[in-house]
């Protein structure tokens, strides 16, 4: 697929401080992409540098193939779907759907025409005359999706636009909007600091950090093989653990050497070990390629989510078969369980679970809703 | 309980408005001796061209203030929030000034042997002219129209700007499509505020007039000085009903959910 939009050296500062670190990004026609990250990692910059919102310190930004950083917003084929939606409270829901088609000044009938259509496809058939203000989030919602796709722009950026919604009205959304994607074709460029959104909605995701792009690849790619701890901490649960690459497909952890699948690094080379929670199996003690004690059982619906103290470090392990608290217990790790990363400035930040609790991990979450 | 913690408040509006306003209307119905006439308001017919003359200063004077007023308004809130502070201090610092020390000091500068004059060499007779009249309500009553269109855009989503933009819009259709039509309730207190007292001043008209002319609120003042109280209560009682009719109109355009303005 052709290449629409990329990005190349895109640096920004906001009062000395720099939000993007030149960014080097391409995104193809008709994908869905999603910028992940947590607040501040410059994910809503990058799509207001796009939107046309900010413009850039360095760096270009390319649209089909034409150098667009001195283009205003309001000449680029680009439409937004804004966070708290931006709905224009002085017009009812019929005039903000067709407000950029009476811009253009399109004769009256097709401005019937094509908002009927966009009001039929976000199923707010009967709302016309609503006022904006009287409708829910949800509503709201679709009222700007609607707005912003009624000019069939070839991309829409969308600024975490599931964020004020509720988590079952979010995942209706998340599905309705890929299947808007999918219908419409148009290139959806999506921010979220959700990770589970992005699994389940992008073609692409790409992971932001510290101003910079951490990862960029398919879902399973960035959940099976992350980059580095950041990553692998982001995107799901891991337990990241300092090991030694003794050799290829032989690495050493935990004090123990367990084979795995991975290979091309030096010998003895230090590096990260991930080991995602659900990849681990509980066995009796003497079975056990490791031995620890549990510490902590959470009842998660699906499964039992424990902490098993190992030697000081504490693992997430996720199991369906239910193990006591203080319980001795055996772990084994199946080679292709185990996945080798290089070490980065990430090393050492993450993945050990001995401060973990759910109030904590809730806390973050909504520090990360900005 | 509400109509409990609403009494302080009943007994100050009849103390303070109600009843000086059945003052009014009961001189404006009755003569000297208190007897009931109608006279007072068959004699209004005599003012009519004050009344329109007062009606065209005050227009000319509101229109002014709207088109210096909004633009002004605009900018101030659309700066960073510090400097939105200081310009407005500076349009408020005037008005620490007394309202007639102001005008005053502005017969001082446009006198005929005044500061201006003075200053260019020049002869220009400004005093006693419209002209001098419409500046000084301007100048008396800008502020009075930019605050409450100032706070009026202040308050509006910034996002609004961007995503009118976002959907095609030029910087300044931004502005006439959507940033205008959310500001209306401003607008209309504005020039409600304005309009208002710049019909019914005396003092403007009579110092920057050089008392060649004289405007509605003028005659109010000569008849009450003069102690004719029925004539000088009915021409308050019909400019009352003016101003009232103004109001109405005024709120007829303004978004019936914000539920208009009271004066």
């Amino acid at each position: 697929m052709a290449r629409l939009i990329e990005l190349k050296g895109i640096t920004k500062e906001f009062d000395g401080e720099k939000v993007l670190n030149s960014i080097d990004l391409y995104i193809r026609d008709k994908e869905f992409i999603t910028l992940l990250g947590p607040s501040g990692c410059g994910k809503t910059t990058t799509l207001r540098i796009i939107g046309g919102f900010e413009k850039q310190d360095a760096g270009e930004l390319y649209f089909d193939g034409v150098e667009i950083s001195d283009v205003p917003a309001y000449k680029r084929h680009v439409n937004t779907v804004f966070q708290k939606y931006a709905l224009f409270p002085h017009l009812n829901v019929y005039e903000n759907v067709a407000f950029a088609l009476r811009l253009k000044k399109l004769p009256e009938k097709e401005i019937s025409e094509r908002v009927s259509e966009m009001l039929e496809m976000v199923d707010l058939v009967g709302f016309e005359a609503k006022n904006v203000t009287t409708l829910s989030g949800g509503q709201q919602q679709r009222v700007a999706i609607a707005r912003a796709l009624i000019s069939k722009p070839r991309v829409l950026l969308l600024d975490e636009p599931l964020g004020a919604l509720d988590l079952k009205l979010r995942k209706d959304m998340q599905n309705e909007l890929k299947n808007i994607q999918q219908a419409t074709g148009i290139t959806f460029i999506y921010v979220t600091h959700d990770q589970e959104e992005a699994l389940s909605m992008s073609d692409t995701i790409v992971v932001m950090a510290k101003g910079e792009i951490q990862q960029i690849g398919t879902p399973t790619d960035i959940y099976n093989e992350p980059k580095n701890a950041f990553v692998a901490d982001f995107i799901g649960e891991s337990n990241i653990l300092d090991g030694v690459m003794i050799c290829d497909k032989k690495v050493s952890f935990a004090s123990h050497t367990f084979t795995c699948v991975d290979g091309g690094f030096g010998p003895n080379e230090p590096v990260d070990v991930v080991v995602r929670p659900e990849d681990v199996d509980v066995v009796p003690v003497k079975k056990g390629m490791l031995r620890g004690k549990v510490t902590s059982v959470t009842f998660k619906g699906v499964h039992w989510e424990i902490i098993v103290d190992i030697d000081g470090f504490k693992w997430m392990i996720q199991t369906t078969d239910y193990v006591a608290p203080e319980a001795e217990i055996g772990l084994y790790i199946e080679p292709d369980a185990i996945h080798i990363m290089k070490k980065s400035e990430f090393s050492g930040m993450f993945g050990d679970y001995s401060s973990f609790s759910d109030e904590l991990d809730e806390l973050s979450d909504a520090d990360a809703v900005d | 309980m509400r109509s409990a913690a609403a009494a302080p408040h009943i007994v100050w509006a009849v103390l303070f408005i109600v009843v000086p306003l059945i003052i009014v209307v009961y001189y404006s119905f009755t003569d000297r001796s208190g007897a009931f006439t109608l006279d007072n308001i068959k004699g209004l017919g005599d003012y009519t061209q004050i009344f329109l003359l007062s009606v065209e200063l005050a227009l000319i004077a509101t229109i002014v203030c709207f088109l210096v007023g909004y633009p002004l308004a605009y900018i101030i809130a659309r700066q960073k929030p510090k400097m939105q502070k200081f310009y407005i201090m500076l349009l408020m610092l005037p008005m620490w000034t007394n309202l007639l020390i102001r005008t005053y000091s502005l017969m001082a500068i446009f006198d005929d042997g005044g500061f201006l004059n003075t200053l260019l060499g020049t002869q220009f007779h400004i005093i006693g002219t419209k002209g001098a009249v419409i500046f000084g309500m301007v100048y008396d009553f800008l502020p009075y129209m930019v605050l409450p269109i100032y706070t009026c855009i202040s308050k509006i989503d910034p996002f609004m700007w961007e995503a009118a933009s976002d959907l095609g819009c030029s910087p300044l259709s931004v502005i006439v499509k959507v940033i205008f039509p959310l500001s209306l309730s401003g607008i209309i207190s504005g020039i409600t505020m304005v309009f208002v007292p710049s019909i019914s001043t005396f003092y403007i008209s009579q110092k920057l007039g050089g008392g060649t002319f004289e405007l509605i609120g003028d005659t109010i003042e000569r008849q009450f000085a003069s102690n004719a109280l029925n004539t000088g209560a009915a021409i308050s009682f019909a400019m009352m009903i003016l101003i009232l009719i103004s109001i109405w109109i005024m709120n007829k355009f303004s978004d019936p959910e914000e539920g208009g303005i009271i004066v």
